[in-house]
Formats: C-alpha cells, sequence, structure tokens
C-alpha cells in the first residue's frame, strides 16, 4: 500500500478512514488510501450504504445514490450508450476512467460489466468524492 | 414488567397496503402514500415476563436506502410511539433494512437513550442451533456458509468451526481470505462451496449468489433471508430449504388479532424468527449493552445470547417457512 499523496487533505482523510473504520468494524490501520473497499476490506453492498451515511453526517454533505456511476452516465450527454446488457461500452469506460483517476486506466478492461465497477472502488474514491462535494457545497 | 418495541418496515406493497388497513389510514391501504408515519401494528407480549409492540415504520426498502437520514428520523418517531403506548420501554429491535440503515444501529442507540439492537446476534444464534440440528439428525461434519462477508455469515462460520465441524465458506477476496484463515475454515467460491456440501447455510440474500441448481441433490438448505431470495424450480431432486433463523415461541406467548396477522405475513402462526427476540430477551435481562451492533458480533455477544435466551426457555426449531413440521418429519419427507 502507498504512502499518502501529497495533495490529500489529512484532516478529512482520517475522518474518511474513521468512517470506514467504524461502517466495516475496522481498525484504522486497517484501511489504506489505495485500499480496494470490496477485496481489500471485506465490504459488501449493504457496507457501502453504511459507508455513505457516515460520510454524510461526518461532512454535512449528501451522496447520490449511485453517484459516480449516475454522473458517468449523464456525462454521456451525446446518446452514446454507456453500457450494452450489462457490458460498459469503450465510452463508458473512458468516462469512468476520466471520473474516478485515483484508478489505474488500465483496470477499466474490455468487458468489464457495471456491476463490476464497484470491485474497482478505493478509499481515494470515497475521499475523492467527500472532497467534490464539499467543494459543491461551498460554491453554492 | 420489561417492556420492548420491535421496528419492522413494508418489505412489499401488499405487506404495506396492510399495515394501512392495521391504522386505518386508507390512502396507505389502497397504495398511496398515506400518512407517512410510524404506527402500533400489534401487541405482543410473553405472559408475566415481557410485554412490547410492533411498531411499523411505513417505508419501502428504496426510500429506506435512498434516504438514510429519513429513515433515522422516521425510526426516532417510532420509538416514541412505543414508548406511549406502552409507558415507557426498556429495549428496541430493529427488523429486515432498519437494522442495516443509518449505522446499523448506532445512530438510533445514539438518539433514543436506551440499548438498540439489530437482532444479529439471536439471527446467529438460531441459525448455528438449526444448523447443528441438521447436521446432527443428518449425520454430517461438513457444512457450507455462503454470505461469509456479512455479520451473521461470519458469525455461523466461527461458531461451527469452534463446535469442530468442518466449515467451508463461500466468497473470495483477500479480506475474506484473512478472515477464512484467522477462523480456520476453508474459503471456495459460492458455487463449489455450496455443492460440496449436504448442508448449507445460506447467510445473505442467497438467491443474489447462488443458482439453485449449485445445490448438490439431497442438499438441506438453511436460508436465512427475509424475504427468501432463492429462485423457486431448477433446484436439483431433494434439495429442501429450511427457515435458518425460526424460534419456537416461548410459553404464555401472547399476540392478540393483529398480532395474529402480523405472524402469519411474517413468520407463521406458531413461530417467529430469531430477530424478535433479541430485544425480548434483552428487555428482561435489562443489559445496558446491546447483543448486536453495527458491523460485527462482539466477542462473547453469540454466547451471552445463547445463555440468556436458554434461561429464558428460548429454543430454535427447524421448519420450512412458516410451516409447522417436526424435525425428523422435515428432513425425512418430501422436498419443498
Amino acid at each position: 500500500m502507498s504512502a499518502l499523496p501529497q495533495h490529500v487533505d489529512s484532516a478529512i482523510y482520517e475522518k474518511v478512514v474513521y468512517c470506514f473504520a467504524e461502517a466495516l468494524g475496522l481498525d484504522e490501520d486497517e484501511v489504506a488510501y489505495d485500499s480496494l473497499v470490496i477485496d481489500d476490506l471485506g465490504a459488501e453492498s449493504l457496507d457501502l450504504l453504511d459507508i455513505a451515511f457516515r460520510l454524510e453526517r461526518t461532512f454535512d454533505i449528501k451522496i447520490p445514490r449511485g453517484g459516480i456511476e449516475t454522473a458517468a452516465q449523464k456525462a454521456l450527454d451525446d446518446g452514446d450508450p454507456y453500457e450494452v446488457d450489462g457490458v460498459l461500452t469503450e465510452r463508458g469506460r473512458t468516462v469512468l476512467a476520466d471520473a474516478m483517476p485515483e484508478i489505474p486506466r488500465e483496470e477499466f478492461r474490455e468487458g468489464l460489466k457495471s456491476v463490476e465497477v464497484a470491485l474497482l472502488f478505493r478509499v481515494a474514491t470515497f475521499y475523492r468524492l467527500v472532497m467534490e462535494l464539499i467543494a459543491q457545497k461551498a460554491a453554492t | 414488567m420489561p417492556r420492548f418495541a420491535f421496528l419492522v418496515h413494508p418489505l412489499t406493497g401488499f405487506h404495506r397496503r396492510v399495515v394501512g388497513v392495521r391504522r386505518a389510514d386508507w390512502s396507505m391501504a389502497v397504495g398511496g402514500e398515506g400518512r407517512g408515519e410510524p404506527g402500533v401494528i400489534c401487541n405482543l407480549t410473553v405472559e408475566g415476563i415481557a410485554e412490547g409492540v410492533v411498531v411499523s415504520v411505513p417505508l419501502l426498502p428504496e426510500p429506506l436506502l435512498t434516504d438514510q437520514q429519513a429513515a433515522l428520523e422516521a425510526m426516532v418517531r417510532a420509538v416514541e410511539v412505543a414508548r406511549e403506548a406502552l409507558g415507557g420501554l426498556d429495549a428496541v429491535g430493529l427488523g429486515s433494512l432498519l437494522a442495516v440503515v443509518a449505522g446499523r444501529g448506532g445512530a438510533l442507540a445514539e438518539r433514543v437513550d436506551m440499548p438498540v439492537t439489530t437482532g444479529a446476534a439471536a439471527t446467529t444464534w438460531a441459525a448455528v442451533e438449526n444448523t447443528v440440528a441438521v447436521m446432527e439428525t443428518l449425520g454430517q461434519r461438513r457444512v457450507a456458509v455462503l454470505g461469509f462477508a456479512g455479520t451473521v455469515g461470519e458469525g455461523v462460520a466461527a461458531a461451527l468451526g469452534a463446535r469442530g465441524y468442518e466449515v467451508v465458506a463461500g466468497g473470495s477476496g483477500r479480506a475474506m481470505e484473512r478472515q477464512a484463515k484467522k477462523l480456520g475454515v476453508e474459503l471456495s467460491t459460492p458455487e463449489a462451496a455450496a455443492g460440496s456440501a449436504r448442508v448449507v447455510v445460506g447467510a445473505s440474500t442467497t438467491g443474489g449468489i447462488l443458482a439453485p441448481e449449485a445445490l448438490a441433490p439431497g442438499t438441506v438448505l438453511l436460508d436465512i433471508a427475509l424475504p427468501p431470495t432463492l429462485k423457486p424450480g431448477r433446484r436439483p431432486e431433494g434439495v429442501q430449504v429450511l427457515a435458518g433463523e425460526a424460534v419456537a415461541l416461548p410459553e404464555g406467548w401472547r399476540k392478540g388479532f393483529w398480532g395474529t396477522i402480523y405472524h402469519w405475513l411474517s413468520y407463521g402462526h406458531n413461530q417467529a424468527y430469531a430477530c424478535l427476540m433479541e430485544p425480548i430477551v434483552l428487555s428482561v435481562v435489562g443489559r445496558d449493552t446491546p447483543y448486536a451492533q453495527g458491523r460485527r458480533l462482539k466477542p462473547n455477544a453469540l454466547e451471552d445470547f445463547r445463555r440468556d435466551a436458554r434461561a429464558l426457555s428460548l429454543r430454535p426449531r427447524l421448519a420450512r417457512g412458516w410451516s409447522e413440521v417436526r424435525p425428523q418429519a422435515l428432513l425425512t419427507g418430501p422436498a419443498g
């Protein structure tokens, strides 16, 4: 697991880590910036809901249901399909990779199914989402 | 007398309409929004031991999951409804998704100043005892546990392993590999695990992770999912599906007219699911701390509940859904 990148706000990040640890019943030192939320931390689908709830309360933000993927689908405003029969299109994969720069691009491989996208989520994905929503709230 | 509340929510539009009829909320009864407020749907009493109410939070799964803060506020109001109905309250239990949303009981406990328990300890206890009963009846030592990533699945696998059974957990990933190693259980894909044992515990939304045809002929599946999620049909010959968390009703159980309706729509007329028993036991024992709250069962939670449940003569029962069947007949009779 890598060290914390320099751009990360450690005060925010520590709260994000606390939310993960509380939701998953882990020690905080078991949660790393680049941890895969499902594979490394053992989260199941209902845990993602709990993590979202704790982040919302901690930072007074509202995480849209299916936020990351929904945003990516909306970005495809030219009518290109996001997925076909549950498999992400090339445009869909590109939009998602752009939306989640903390995930290595090669992980958005051809044939990736939309139900598999959550397997790519890192703690960093949620940290970035929190930072974006905080910035949005400040701008309004 | 100790007083408990059990908070539930409608799983389907049909259940919500029944709640509308019960509460004379005719908008809800015909499928509309209704008043949207929590209300008592029945009184459940264990004569001379505890009295309680089941309170409905009238939110379907989708809105519960979409706006957890709103769900929390509704649960807080539901506790107040229960407190008023009983003239006080000693413990709160959470049913179905109410045990998951809003911090798995934690956020509600912060608001209501009393123990709030999710039912996970009681569910794990019932699943373990029912599984052991099946294993011993069939003379089996190997058992598959699906849903190992979850609170109950992990607890069941740990408890069965500690009793000396050969446990194969269904799942994958580094976190589950670590946990399996820590507990000394085997890890395999859900399909391979289910196909390798004659007794299978489904401790998650079983239908979502297992195709029925992956079960070996003659398998007994103890399914904990509520409502059951395993798709009907295409089951290999002799597969039987039992309610993994069914418990017998205690002596002196009084449910009244609406309690009878609640039982028929939820458990069956002469049994309940274990999660309902957890707040009852909690209120009678007078513990300050819940048996289960949050993601993982605390050390000793299962043993504490087992001891306290036994003291109240509670016992799990083997049952197929809500039907009344004796264990031996259940395991030797026709497949369900």
